[in-house]
């Protein structure tokens, strides 16, 4: 099994972001190479049509090299080129709908599902147990589902996430616990049978 | 050690990244096992915590290495389009040239210089003499200008991965970035060039009135502006070199050069020599440098051998942690391959913890060791 260890790579990032703003080609790639697909995943969780997401990833960089020289220096790369491909997302679905001549001009909507490992469960109180936590999951409100995704598949810190969502620490903060706190109290009753249960072959 | 005795909330848990694995993958580095079954608490905690986990799961991206890589050129081919939209800027250009003339005084002295070698290509030219800093002038990219003034070769890298270990007495000019569908350097003497492949943008030096074309190899030009003859030997891939279109009525010929095989112009009258075993060829043997022997083949080679030989064909000083990589060894072929490329496959053949950083002729290697 390939297994993915997202390490600490915050100071790498750094030091190839460095490398880009004076001119880097090899940097540029290395960091396009690393985050390509994560953006692309991210950028499908708003928009189900592949190619115009990739387009905009692509967007994101090609602004990147052209206007290297005015990007900040002190960056989390991730953060920033997460929040790009949002915003390059969200200008385009806006444009889309004024072309539509719709009335709302809403942010853009986290429409991912979180899935089931499946292939890790093997007996069924569990799997009961987790497709019920599953359907609560993915029925939380996007902002909050999208800030559970930022936080355990992306790794995003959660000054990180609120940078990435546009909005302060303590928002960012109440989204995340928010989403924690109503699913445990709607999931307790489950929880509970469950837990005596396993506890007792313990 | 572990913070984990603090941890009171399923949020701890689904942070902690030993867990995750744990968890997903049932790796166990920090006996998660063992430190949930102390407890019953604890081991409550840690299964709902388990379950998140197992209801959360994002699959793994499509894309493939191939998709990415193809995306890359895509935002390359964007790049150009969208530089070529914008104006040049002409002011880059200005600022290098106020660093470069820094003093008075360090101008009056290459003033100096290049009088003399005025002089000195007079006495073999004709008027169609093209010399390096004719070249750089028509250059509108903004140059960075380097000289080697010492008495051993420098390695010089360049923002595409290419390496250029310039001889003494001679100077090489590169663009900070490769703009546009090119890669173009000029040359004044010697070089021996390792140039990173990159089919979409062919590199090209220009050392004098003869241009060299390539799209990823290795080879050596001599361009010395105060002597009659050029010459470029190509030491691997393919090359291709014709006379610089600036030169009048020069044949436009366009000459294909292999391993081992060689060109020498003739700048009186602007003719070409090809040599085609370049080995049996004096001059040329005997202007080799120490680079162009040395086999980067390894079989089972102890890293720090490898490290050695790269130090002495670079002339490069490498810092490692020779105590951690007593016991690695590497089989690998690192022959045509620029000099930052040959250090990152070293360190990824290590294991992912081994990075290296270079600073000048400087190059530090950090590494837990090998895998």
């Amino acid at each position: 099994m390939k297994i993915k260890i997202k390490k600490s790579t915050h100071n790498n990032d750094l030091a190839l972001w460095s490398n880009l703003k004076l001119g880097d080609e090899k940097a540029f790639s290395q960091l396009f190479e690393k985050y390509y697909s994560d953006l692309v995943q991210y950028g499908n969780s708003f928009s189900p049509f592949t190619a115009k997401v990739q387009d905009c990833v692509q967007d994101v960089f090609t602004d990147i090299w052209i206007y290297r020289e005015t990007l900040n220096n002190n960056v989390i790369v991730k953060a920033y080129l997460l929040a790009s491909v949002r915003k390059r997302i969200a200008r385009h679905q806006e444009r889309d709908r004024i072309f539509r001549k719709s009335t709302t001009v809403d942010a853009i909507e986290f429409l991912f599902d979180f899935s089931i490992e499946h292939q890790l469960i093997a007996d069924e109180t569990t799997s009961f147990a987790v497709s019920n936590l599953n359907k609560l999951l993915n029925d939380l409100p996007a902002r909050q589902k999208e800030a559970l995704y930022l936080r355990y598949h992306e790794g995003l810190a959660v000054e990180e996430i609120a940078e990435t969502l546009e909005v302060n620490y303590q928002s960012a903060n109440n989204l995340l616990y928010r989403a924690i706190l109503n699913l445990r109290k709607e999931w307790k009753g489950i929880i509970v049978l469950l837990l005596s249960l396993f506890t007792s072959i313990l | 050690m572990h913070k984990r005795n603090d941890f009171t909330e399923i949020e701890d848990f689904l942070s902690d990244e030993s867990f995750r694995l744990w968890a997903k993958y049932q790796v166990d580095q920090q006996q998660w096992e063992e430190w949930t079954l102390e407890d019953p608490k604890r081991a409550k905690l840690v299964e709902e915590a388990r379950l998140w986990i197992l209801a959360m799961k994002v699959e793994r991206p499509i894309l493939d290495e191939k998709s990415i890589e193809s995306a890359l050129d895509k935002t390359w081919d964007k790049i150009n389009e969208a530089e070529r939209a914008r104006p040049l800027f002409r002011k880059q250009k200005q600022k290098i040239w106020q660093y470069n003339w820094i003093t008075s005084a360090a101008a009056a002295v290459l003033f100096g210089a290049l009088i003399f070698s005025y002089f000195n290509t007079s006495l073999f030219s004709n008027d169609s003499t093209l010399v390096y800093h004719e070249l750089i002038q028509e250059n509108e990219e903004g140059l960075v200008e380097q000289t080697n003034n010492s008495n051993k070769p420098q390695i010089i890298t360049l923002s595409d991965g290419s390496s250029v270990l310039l001889l003494p007495d001679s100077k090489l000019s590169y663009p900070k970035a490769f703009l546009g569908n090119e890669r173009k350097v000029y040359l004044s003497g010697e070089g021996f060039f390792e140039i990173s492949k990159n089919r979409k943008k062919p590199f090209y030096v220009y050392a004098n009135e003869i241009v060299t074309k390539v799209v990823g190899t290795s080879f050596r030009i001599r361009a010395y502006e105060n002597q009659p003859n050029i010459e470029v030997l190509v030491h691997t891939g393919q090359v291709n070199i014709k006379s610089n279109e600036s030169v009048e009525d020069s044949n436009t010929k366009e000459y294909v050069l292999l391993p081992n095989q060689a060109v020498r112009f003739t700048r009186k009258d602007l003719t070409f020599n090809k040599i085609s075993d370049a080995a049996a060829d004096n001059t040329l043997s005997k202007t080799k440098n120490n680079i162009e022997d040395i086999n980067f083949s390894f079989a089972d080679t102890p890293v720090s051998k490898i490290l050695e030989l790269i130090e002495n064909a670079y002339l490069v000083e490498i810092d490692f942690p020779k105590d951690k990589l007593k016991n690695c060894y590497l089989t690998t072929s690192l022959n045509d391959q620029p000099l930052p490329e040959k250090l990152k496959i070293i360190c990824k053949s290590l294991g992912n913890n081994t990075t290296y950083e270079m600073n000048g002729n400087q190059i530090i290697i950090t590494s837990e060791g090998c895998d």
